[in-house]
C-alpha cells in the first residue's frame, strides 16, 4: 500500500497555474474595485442632493410662518391704531359736547 | 491580540495559485472551470483580506474556500445533467503528455472518477499532505467520516488502477505489444 500512495503523491503534485491567473485576477480585482468606488460615490450623492433638498424645503416652509407672522403684527398694529383714533375722536365729542352743555346751563 | 502580519494580496496570490488551481482541477477534472474558479476564490479573499490573521489562515483559507466553490461546481454541473466522467477523461486525456510517469496520469484520471467526498479527501491528503485532523477542519466534517473516505477511496482507487493496468497488459499481449 506505501508505493501506491507514494505513487499517488507524485501523481498529485501540484500543477503550475495558468500564467493568465495572475493577470486575469488582478484586472478583475481592479475593474470591482473601480465599480464599488462609482456605487459609493452614486451612494452619497444621492444623500447630499437629499439633505440639500429637506433643506431648502424646510428653510422654505419657515420663511413661510415668519412671512405670515409678520403680516399678522402688521394687521394688529393697524387695528390697534384704528382704535386709538377713534377713541380719540370720541373723546374730542364728548368734551365739545360737554362744554356745549355748560354754555346752555348758563 | 494585535497581530503585526499585514497581507499582502499580489504576495498572496503568487504564493498559493499553483495550489488553488491544483485543488480546483483535481476535484472538477476541468482545467479552464478550474481557473475561473481559481479567479473566484482571489476575488473572494481580496474582499475579506482584512479578516485574514496570518499566513497559515490564509493557506486554510483558500484550501478551505477552494473546496467549497469546487463542489458547488460539480454539484451545478450534475444538476445541469453533463456526464462529467466523459467530459473529464477527456480533459485529463489531453493533458496526460504532460505527465512523466503514464501510470501516474492515469491514477489522476481514475481519482476524477471517484465520490466527490473521496476524491477531496484524497486531494487533501495526497496533494496537500494534511492530516486527517486538518482535512476534517478544512472540509468542516467530522473526523470520523474523514478517515473512512480516505480509507474506502484509496481502496477503490487501488482496485480501479488494478484493473486499468490488467486491462492494459491484457490490450498490450493481444497487440503484441504494438
Amino acid at each position: 500500500m506505501e508505493d501506491f500512495e507514494n505513487e499517488l503523491r507524485q501523481a498529485l503534485e501540484r500543477r503550475t497555474a495558468p500564467p493568465s491567473l495572475k493577470r486575469k485576477v488582478l484586472e478583475q480585482r481592479s475593474r470591482l474595485r473601480t465599480q464599488r468606488l462609482r456605487v459609493r460615490t452614486a451612494m452619497w450623492q444621492r444623500l447630499a442632493a437629499s439633505v440639500a433638498l429637506a433643506a431648502v424645503l424646510g428653510g422654505g416652509f419657515a420663511w413661510r410662518n415668519r412671512e405670515e407672522r409678520l403680516k399678522g403684527e402688521a394687521a394688529r398694529a393697524q387695528v390697534l391704531t384704528a382704535l386709538r383714533i377713534t377713541a380719540h375722536a370720541l373723546n374730542q365729542m364728548n368734551e365739545e359736547l360737554a362744554s356745549h352743555g355748560n354754555a346752555g346751563q348758563k | 491580540m494585535a497581530h503585526d502580519w499585514q497581507p499582502d494580496f499580489e504576495q498572496l496570490v503568487d504564493e498559493h495559485q499553483s495550489m488553488v488551481f491544483s485543488l480546483a482541477w483535481r476535484m472538477t477534472g476541468d482545467r479552464g472551470l478550474a481557473e475561473e474558479i481559481a479567479q473566484d476564490v482571489f476575488l473572494e479573499l481580496d474582499r475579506h483580506l482584512g479578516k485574514i490573521e496570518s499566513p497559515l489562515h490564509a493557506c486554510f483559507w483558500l484550501r478551505r474556500v477552494t473546496m467549497s466553490r469546487s463542489t458547488d461546481a460539480l454539484r451545478r454541473r450534475k444538476v445541469r445533467g453533463m456526464d462529467l466522467w466523459v467530459e473529464m477523461d477527456e480533459n485529463h486525456g489531453a493533458r496526460m503528455e504532460e505527465r512523466a510517469s503514464p501510470l501516474g496520469a492515469r491514477l489522476e484520471q481514475l481519482l476524477s472518477t471517484l465520490p466527490e467526498p473521496q476524491r477531496a479527501a484524497l486531494v487533501l491528503r495526497y496533494q496537500e499532505d494534511l492530516t486527517p485532523e486538518e482535512i476534517a477542519a478544512t472540509l468542516n466534517a467530522p473526523l470520523a467520516t474523514v478517515k473512512s473516505h480516505l480509507q474506502r477511496g484509496l481502496k477503490l482507487l487501488r482496485a480501479k488502477a488494478q484493473d486499468s493496468l490488467r486491462e492494459y497488459v491484457r490490450v498490450k499481449e493481444c497487440t503484441g505489444g504494438i
